[in-house]
């Protein structure tokens, strides 16, 4: 596969991503679009691997669906505690760190 | 020797300090020893300085005490000069002080507060005693200073009258004008000679400028202005008739007899300067003249019997700046002597008269008192007739000096205006002895029953300065050799020509004549008024008596002006400008902390667009 | 590669294009989860096609198979609230947010216009690339290290997930 086509899309992911992040109001799609930032990353580690043929980006990967997982479990921990605060999922309603 | 005046000087501070120290603990008896026992001991020692100097043949001393400003420039120490004109002065202060201290014992006897009294008498005492010891003009000016606190602090001794504290700030205040004047002569001394020693600048100053130089005109009109605020000249005399809201003792001592006389000490102890200003001198003998015909004019019409005193003190002290004025040194501090018997002598004897009657000194009240006051109207009338000029009383030679010396001088002018305030001197003086004395009472019955002669504590020192009134003038007078005081001062103060004529002994003149008839006749006039018609020839010229309206037009042309810019600064500038520019700057800060406040609103979706825009620079910078 | 491949590759990158960004523009978190699951399989296949099949695998099992289920779970708890969310008044400035985005891709497609000519891939791979065997024997061995600071990780997850969530009672 052509590499520029995988980093098309990677950026393209990664656009989507932010764009979500920063538009999305209900904290679900919010840190739905955080996983695709990091699935895109994912998909650019193993296009550069095959690339130059080599086993490390390969190894990332492994390691960052190992965080992403990690994350995703105490990211929605948060969520539902806020969301018995707050009774909203509503993430500009979530502005407790405020000063 | 050193230490012989050290203990005169500092005796008097020494009781200050314990006075006031203890004031709250201290018992009567012993404030009173204290007080008394300080200014005796002072008395002592310069009786004893007088007996030394005079066997060992009067010279002049310096001594050192402390090396105070020696920069290169500037050179100025702590240096007590002793020499005839400054012992003088002091027998006259420690004297006439230790008698008005006794005097205080009586007069403060159902006052409360008796040892702060004390105590700033004490204080004053060792500033005027400092001021003439001075050899230094800079330690001359710290007594100077002195003096005036000490004045403040008397004056206004009945706090908590509120015509008092206001007489007593505006006594310091006025002073202060004048000692203005003082300070800037004493830097302009600094300036020329590099020292403000008196005996160097003297000799430095005949030296190195010609008589008439403009600058040493400049000099010692700085001085005069210092001796006009404090001795009451024209333009500055409106505080001392203010000033008689203090006890009466205090008048006695500091607004007669002692501080209102520093002034003339000043221009007497730089008579080398000033004998090198002609100019000057001019200047002094008309003010000295002006303000004496004018004070003499305002007292005609006063009711209030220490305000009569008050201006013929006014008066008196410009005789003596006219007698400076003509060159006549040596006649002028006679006068000073002699004046301040009889003026102690006069306010102490109305003090009788004041404290028996708890503390009226209104002469409507009074009237016929002679039959309650048998010693003190006979002491009173001894004064009066000795300030009115009617020999053989102390006053009548020293006042015919200066007149003779005035006239022999060339300055015809001013022998008549001090003529004149002659005449008028014992027509005032008389009327008041008459309001008071004479006549029917005004005294209510009850007041008749209960007021009596004053105790003998008050009586004595006033009869012993009734009999130095009456013997005073051998000092200064006799017919054919030359007169004690004469050859005391006379290595100090210039005698000048005319002097020596008269020097051989006293000389009926023609004026002397014009001068003893003209006192004669007005008190006859006064007492034949003012026995008969008791004040009825017209109520009082209130203009005369407000004293042409002088405070009044001060207080417009300076006080109020003042007050206003106070007012508008207060009400207008500190509301509007100063407050608002702190709030301003209050607010400022808020708005600032309002902006940043913005990017910690708590938004996430906030921050991470923040980190968007971050990492879009970066990859721009990084890529491009 | 043959012209087939490459027609799949294309489809299947637009394909993926399409539903990421319908991640985003649907209205409903539920039906936004299931093209993210879309999104994650078409992924698996770009993996599959970069010969990287473990990987492909793997993603399937963990990211389709664990985390989506636990984001489904989750929208699931809280679907009454979804719709709540349009009474409240959005906070961030939406002028900061729209400058941010549009700065972003314009960034981004500066990016990629400059990366457009990059060397070719290597043709011939070694062997074992994307194994099973090969992969273990590099985690197991070259980075054990990082190895063992994962599974650090996932206990201190597990432990801090399970404290946040915990229900007081």
């Amino acid at each position: 596969m052509d590499i520029s086509l995988s980093i098309f899309i990677s950026l393209a992911m990664f656009a989507v991503g932010i764009i979500g992040v920063l538009m999305k109001r209900n904290a679900l799609v919010f840190f739905l679009s955080i996983e695709m930032m990091l699935n895109a990353a994912n998909l650019l580690f193993v296009a550069f691997s095959r690339e130059w043929g080599n086993q490390i980006g390969l190894v990332w990967v492994f390691f960052v669906l190992v965080v992403a997982a990690a994350e995703a479990a105490v990211g929605l921990a948060i969520i539902i505690n806020l969301f018995r605060t707050k009774q909203v999922v509503d993430v500009d309603q979530y502005n407790l760190l405020r000063g | 020797m050193l230490f012989i005046v050290c203990l005169g000087l500092f005796t008097p501070l020494l009781g200050f300090l314990l006075l006031i120290l203890t004031s709250h603990v201290i018992s009567r008896r012993f404030a009173y020893w204290i007080a008394c026992g300080a200014i005796f001991i002072s008395l002592c020692c310069f009786k004893f300085l007088l007996i030394y100097y005079h066997q060992t043949g009067m010279d002049a001393e310096n001594f050192n005490l402390y090396s105070w400003i020696s920069m290169g420039a500037i050179q100025s120490n702590f240096l007590l000069h002793i020499d005839s004109l400054s012992l003088l002065m002091t027998l006259i202060i420690t004297g006439i002080g230790f008698l008005i201290h006794v005097y205080s014992i009586g007069y403060m006897d159902h006052e409360e507060d008796y040892a702060r009294y004390f105590a700033f008498l004490n204080f004053f005492i060792f500033a005027m005693l400092l001021l003439v010891l001075a050899g230094d003009l800079l330690l001359l000016f710290v007594g100077w200073e002195g003096v005036g606190l000490a004045s403040y602090l008397l004056i206004g001794y009945y706090y908590n009258r509120p015509a008092a504290a206001q007489a007593a700030t505006k006594a310091f205040v006025i002073n202060r004008i004048g000692d203005l004047g003082l300070l800037l002569g004493i830097l302009l001394t600094f300036y020329l000679f590099g020292t403000t020693d008196m005996t160097t600048v003297s000799q430095l100053a005949q030296q190195q400028f010609s008589v008439g130089a403009p600058i040493i005109t400049v000099l010692t009109l700085l001085y005069f202005i210092g001796a006009i605020g404090k001795s009451a000249q024209l333009p500055l005399y409106t505080w001392l008739p203010d000033a008689m809201e203090g006890p009466t003792p205090v008048s006695a001592l500091i607004h007669a007899a002692t501080m209102v006389t520093a002034g003339v000490y000043l221009v007497v102890r730089m008579e080398d300067l000033f004998l090198m200003a002609p100019l000057t001198l001019q200047i002094v003998g008309w003010v000295g003249g002006i303000t004496s015909l004018f004070a003499a004019i305002c007292a005609l019409a006063q009711t209030d019997l220490k305000r009569v005193l008050a201006y013929s003190t006014v008066s008196q002290l410009g005789l003596m700046f006219l007698a400076c004025g003509a060159g006549a040194f040596y006649s002028g501090m006679f006068h000073l002597t002699t004046h301040a018997f009889v003026k102690a002598l006069l306010f102490l004897s109305a003090g009788n008269i004041v404290h028996m009657l708890h503390g009226t000194t209104e002469m409507t009240k009074m009237g016929g008192l002679s039959k309650i006051f048998t010693k003190t109207h006979w002491l009173f009338l001894i004064g009066a007739l000795a300030l009115a000029g009617i020999p053989p009383f102390a006053t009548f030679f020293s006042k015919d000096l200066i007149l003779e010396q005035e006239y022999l001088a060339g300055f015809s002018s001013l022998f008549y205006i001090g003529l004149s305030a002659s005449i008028l001197t014992g027509f005032y003086l008389i009327r008041a002895y008459c309001l008071t004395f004479m006549g029917s009472t005004h005294l209510t019955p009850e007041e008749q029953q209960t007021v009596q002669e004053a105790p003998v504590v008050m009586l004595a020192p006033v009869m012993i300065l009734g009999l130095l009134t009456i013997v005073g003038g051998l000092l200064g007078f006799t017919f054919y050799q030359e007169p004690l005081l004469e050859s005391f001062l006379s290595p100090e103060v210039k005698i000048n020509a005319i002097e020596k004529e008269l020097k051989s002994g006293f000389v009926l003149t023609p004026e002397t004549w014009l001068a003893i008839g003209g006192s004669v006749l007005s008190v006859c006039a006064a007492a034949w008024i003012y026995t008969r018609m008791r004040n009825r020839l017209g109520s009082t010229l209130q203009t005369v008596k407000k004293a042409f309206y002088i405070n009044e037009i001060y207080w417009m042309l300076i006080g109020l002006p003042l007050q206003t810019v106070a007012w508008a600064i207060t009400y207008i500038l500190e509301p509007k400008f100063f407050e608002r520019s702190l709030q301003w700057i209050t607010q400022a800060t808020q708005k600032v902390a309002q902006t940043f406040q913005q990017f910690q609103n708590g938004q996430i979706r906030s921050y991470v667009a923040w980190m968007v825009v971050g990492s879009v620079l970066l990859l721009v910078y990084l890529v491009f | 590669m043959s012209t087939a491949t490459n027609i799949a590759q294309w489809i299947l990158g637009f394909l993926l294009i399409l539903s990421s960004i319908g991640v985003i523009l649907v209205r409903k978190p539920i039906h936004a989860s299931l093209c993210f699951l879309l999104t994650l399989l078409l992924l698996a296949a770009i993996y599959i096609q970069l010969a990287a099949p473990f990987i492909a695998v793997m993603q399937v099992i963990v990211y389709a198979g664990a985390i989506l289920v636990i984001f489904v779970f989750v929208i699931v708890l809280f679907q009454d609230a979804h719709q709540q969310i349009e009474e409240f008044r959005a906070k961030s400035s939406p002028i900061l947010l729209w400058t941010a985005a549009v700065t972003f891709l314009a960034s981004l497609g500066l990016l990629a216009w400059s990366l457009m000519s990059l060397p070719a891939a290597i043709q011939t791979l070694p062997a074992g690339y994307g194994t099973v065997e090969t992969l273990g024997k590099a985690l197991y061995i070259d980075f054990f290290f990082p190895f063992e600071a994962i599974i650090l990780l996932f206990l201190v997850a597990i432990v801090g997930a399970l404290y946040i969530g915990k229900k007081e009672i």
